[in-house]
């Protein structure tokens, strides 16, 4: 069949072919971090500031670009992923702290999806008790049954309900105007919430189970040096596209919310709150691309915790292995998902906190994994010919310092 | 009387007995063994018990021996670090190491061939265990004193083991030899030349069918993959390699270098390497085919040119080609020749122009006079020949309709140039059918 193809299609169209075989990692990392809470946080960037603060969403989509590249390309590079590099490089306390951090963090955020997704369905009627029971049983037999090849294909159809924030953007009629000033002029009001909103919004796009993720994803799927060209426009391609995305959240809700100032506390008070001023269709299509969102992170959180811990104990796995294979792997996952379900529904959980903190053990763990992966950018034994040079480095120094300064101007108003 | 009473309480007994000889056993070969995840940060000590310096790091020299006896330490004297040569080495325990001299000579430690230092290149790197055929991370490394000289006798892979060294103090130290694989039975993949070789994992290996080890090659990942195919004789490899499934091989075949591939590709059958080469594009095709003796990339840049979907893709080149003059036991002896090549299921016979005269059967080869000349032997059934641009769809009703075992692939001018067997036919079947998305045939994504 292939040799057909070869046959009558021109160069370029092979090209393309080729493109879609590697295409994956760098897509669905992506797009998983426009997650519900990402959503929220860009709705609220929107629907209190406006236009205004648009340019941190586009230093986080570099910021996203450089690391998720970075990730993708050690584990193409050395064929493991994050945490067994840090094991083997940083030694067995570095491996441990970073894998139990992320596996807590993952726990909490996953809490947030299954919310998201409880949330969302609410808009439609639907009572939670239904809907995260139901995501929880979707996202686990995909993964238990599912190879390789069909839960990725899965994975992108839930991507193309992010598709759902374009159209909502332009049914809302934002002003182009002022929202490509607001991507370019970096201004924003200094003040306590300002500066709060600035920091979860890098820290919503660049999370650390994207990060861990990418690099197992590439190293399942088998991604060869030969790809590494194609691997790169995949991220580019992903890294872009979660910016995209996240910019028209942010200018359908300053088109609308921020013009009618309705102040908003998180994403489903944005789809509710869109329904007088843009129309049902308009808020439908947030819940929609609210629930999508959720369940493709909600796919994408226990399979970053499985791929950490099998590669801790040092037994890495893959989503092609069976069950009685990969116990370790299989039964994080199944964890992962269970607390998670049972802390969104169990009646007085204290959801609040279990989210705040989150937010800040995700902004914690990611500066140490930040620099790992510096750090194993610049080792030749590891990376080989692929090694970064002195320049890159640089420009990764200078990410990490800035996400150094949110993160400490984040833990500041934090606790107090 | 006692003899009663002693069946009634013996079980206990003989439970606790057991168990009091099982610890006792443990604490010895606790004791005899030194840890080496444990032994770094210990100090390093002259005959006299002054402190020199911090141990660091423990050099190993991988030679002939089963069990790598300790060739140098890395230790921190001060600001720099250091290397000692292990003659210098007193005694060695788990809580510090003695010199066996007060006159140190401390030089600048230089990387060398042929050793790996035991913390920064094999604990937590992954290593093969031969024996389980599996990949494990080594959580520590044991040291023993054999045959005069401290040598690595084992690697610990538990977690336990793994999660005890991140525990200050004496926990750290202690020796817990859990899950202890022998180290003659792995492959460590320290960095370097490739994966250290031990005597018994090359004996287990060379016992293994070819599609055992194909099924352990698709089992494990990317570099265990290729660590496994350096432990393997290139013949062998080749072997276990054809049995694979096409979309691994390609996956495979792309993450080596090209010397490698190059090698594998020379050994395997031909028409599995063009069919290799045919998909790994053309930039690393020609890579690779750089790689080769000329003689061999020539063959298989030919056969590489051939289109999947004609009988010049699908046929192999090997076979067994006598002329009408020949006798019946030249054309037997030739067989025999080739029978390492795997060309048994007859000689194709041409006259003087090269041209497709017969293919004959092993069995009338044998039925025949030793002594007959092959113009003699030769007559109906004739063979089925296809010429090589001949598509996919047309070898397969000629298949059909003449039931034979094989068919002869001709050029223009009626040379043979290769056949294709029933084997080929089913290899290139189930390939058509397996792709599920087109563009996923590219590899990776399945």
């Amino acid at each position: 069949m292939k040799q057909k193809i070869k046959g009558v299609m021109p160069r370029k169209s092979i090209r393309f072919a080729a493109f879609f075989a590697v295409m994956g990692p760098g897509i669905i990392a992506g797009l998983s971090d426009d997650d519900p809470a990402g959503i929220t946080t860009y709705s609220i960037l929107g629907a209190h500031y406006g236009y205004q603060m648009l340019w941190v969403l586009l230093i986080s989509t570099i910021a996203l670009i450089l690391f998720q590249d970075l990730g993708a390309r050690i584990g193409v590079v050395t064929r493991q992923g994050l945490i067994g590099l840090i094991r083997q490089k940083y030694g067995a306390r570095s491996g441990v702290m970073s894998a139990i951090s992320l596996i807590i963090a993952n726990v909490g955020t996953m809490t947030a999806e299954f919310a998201g997704i409880a949330a969302g369905a609410q808009l439609f009627g639907v009572s939670k008790f239904v809907s995260v029971p139901l995501a929880a049983v979707l996202v686990t037999g995909l993964v238990l049954r599912g190879s390789f090849g069909r839960v990725e294909r899965v994975f992108f159809l839930l991507s193309a309900v992010f598709l759902a924030y374009i159209v909502a953007g332009f049914m809302s009629h934002p002003d182009w105007g002022k929202a490509a000033r607001g991507l370019v002029v970096p201004s924003m009001p200094l003040t306590h919430d300002s500066i709060l909103i600035a920091t979860a919004t890098l820290g919503t796009t660049l999370a650390p189970w994207g990060l861990t993720f990418i690099q197992s994803y590439a190293v399942d799927k088998r991604l060869t040096r030969d790809d590494l060209r194609l691997l790169r426009a995949d991220v580019w391609a992903g890294s872009l596209l979660t910016g995209v995305i996240g910019f028209f959240v942010v200018i359908t809700c300053a088109a609308t919310l921020n013009v009618q100032h309705i102040s908003i506390v998180n994403a489903s008070d944005a789809a509710a709150a869109l329904k007088p001023l843009a129309g049902t269709l308009a808020k439908d299509l947030f819940a929609i691309g609210l629930i999508g969102a959720a369940l493709l992170a909600a796919s994408i959180l226990p399979l970053s915790t499985a791929y950490a811990a099998s590669d801790l104990t040092g037994r890495p796995a893959a989503l092609d292995d069976r069950m009685r294979e990969a116990p370790l792997f299989y039964g994080t996952f199944a964890a992962v998902t269970l607390l998670s379900a049972i802390l969104v529904l169990l009646p007085g959980a204290p959801l609040v906190t279990i989210l705040v903190l989150t937010q800040v053990l995700n902004a914690v763990l990611l500066l140490p994994l930040l620099f790992f992966m510096y750090g194993i950018a610049r080792d030749r034994r590891l990376m080989g010919e692929f090694v970064s040079s002195r320049a890159i480095l640089n420009v990764y120094l200078t990410v990490i310092a800035a996400v150094s300064i949110c993160i400490a101007a984040m833990l500041w108003y934090s606790f107090h | 009387m006692e003899a009663t009473r002693i069946p009634a309480i013996s079980p206990v007994a003989r439970r606790l007995d057991r168990r009091r000889e099982y610890a006792l056993a443990r604490k010895q070969v606790r004791e005899s063994l030194v840890s080496v995840a444990g032994l770094i940060g210990r100090p390093v000590r002259d005959q006299g018990g002054r402190d020199i310096g911090r141990l660091m790091d423990i050099l190993v020299r991988h030679g002939d021996a089963t069990y790598p006896p300790v060739s140098g330490l890395i230790v921190k004297v001060g600001p720099r670090r250091s290397f000692i040569d292990g003659s210098q080495i007193g005694t060695l325990t788990q809580d510090e190491i003695r010199l066996s001299s007060t006159k140190i000579d401390l030089k600048e430690f230089k990387r060398r061939d042929g050793e790996s230092l035991l913390d920064s290149d094999v604990i937590d790197h992954q290593i093969v265990d031969v024996d389980g055929m599996r990949v494990v991370r080594s959580s520590d490394l044991y040291l023993a004193h054999l045959d005069r000289a401290f040598r690595v006798v084992g690697v610990d892979v538990s977690f336990v083991s793994f999660l005890r060294r991140i525990f200050p103090g004496s926990i750290r130290r202690r020796p817990t030899p859990d899950r202890v694989l022998d180290w003659a039975a792995v492959a460590s993949l320290a960095d370097g030349e490739g994966p250290v070789r031990t005597a018994k994992s090359r004996s287990v290996l060379g016992q293994m069918r070819p599609a055992d080890i194909a099924d352990l090659i698709e089992d494990l990942h990317g570099r265990e993959q290729e660590v496994l195919i350096d432990l393997l004789e290139p013949a062998v490899a080749a072997d276990a390699l054809e049995e694979m499934e096409s979309q691994e091989l390609l996956g495979l075949m792309r993450g080596l270098t090209t010397a490698k591939a190059a090698k594998l590709l020379v050994h395997m059958e031909p028409d599995e390497s063009a069919e290799v080469l045919r998909d790994l594009g053309e930039e690393h095709r020609e890579s690779v085919l750089a790689a080769m003796s000329d003689e061999n990339a020539r063959s298989l840049r030919e056969l590489a040119e051939f289109d999947d979907d004609q009988a010049g893709g699908i046929m192999t080149t090997r076979m067994a080609i006598v002329h009408e003059s020949q006798t019946v036991a030249q054309a037997l002896a030739l067989l025999v020749d080739q029978k390492e090549q795997g060309a048994t299921d007859g000689v194709v016979v041409v006259n003087d122009s090269g041209e497709l005269l017969d293919h004959v059967q092993i069995l009338e080869l044998v039925a025949a006079k030793a002594d007959a000349v092959m113009s003699e032997v030769i007559g109906p059934p004739w063979p089925t020949s296809v010429l090589i641009g001949t598509p996919f769809a047309e070898v397969i009703t000629e298949f059909t309709n003449n039931r034979g075992s094989s068919i002869v692939v001709v050029d223009e001018q009626y040379r043979p140039v290769g056949h294709i067997l029933a084997d080929d036919l089913v290899d290139a079947l189930v390939e058509s059918v397996e792709r599920r998305w087109p563009w996923q045939s590219g590899g990776g994504g399945t």
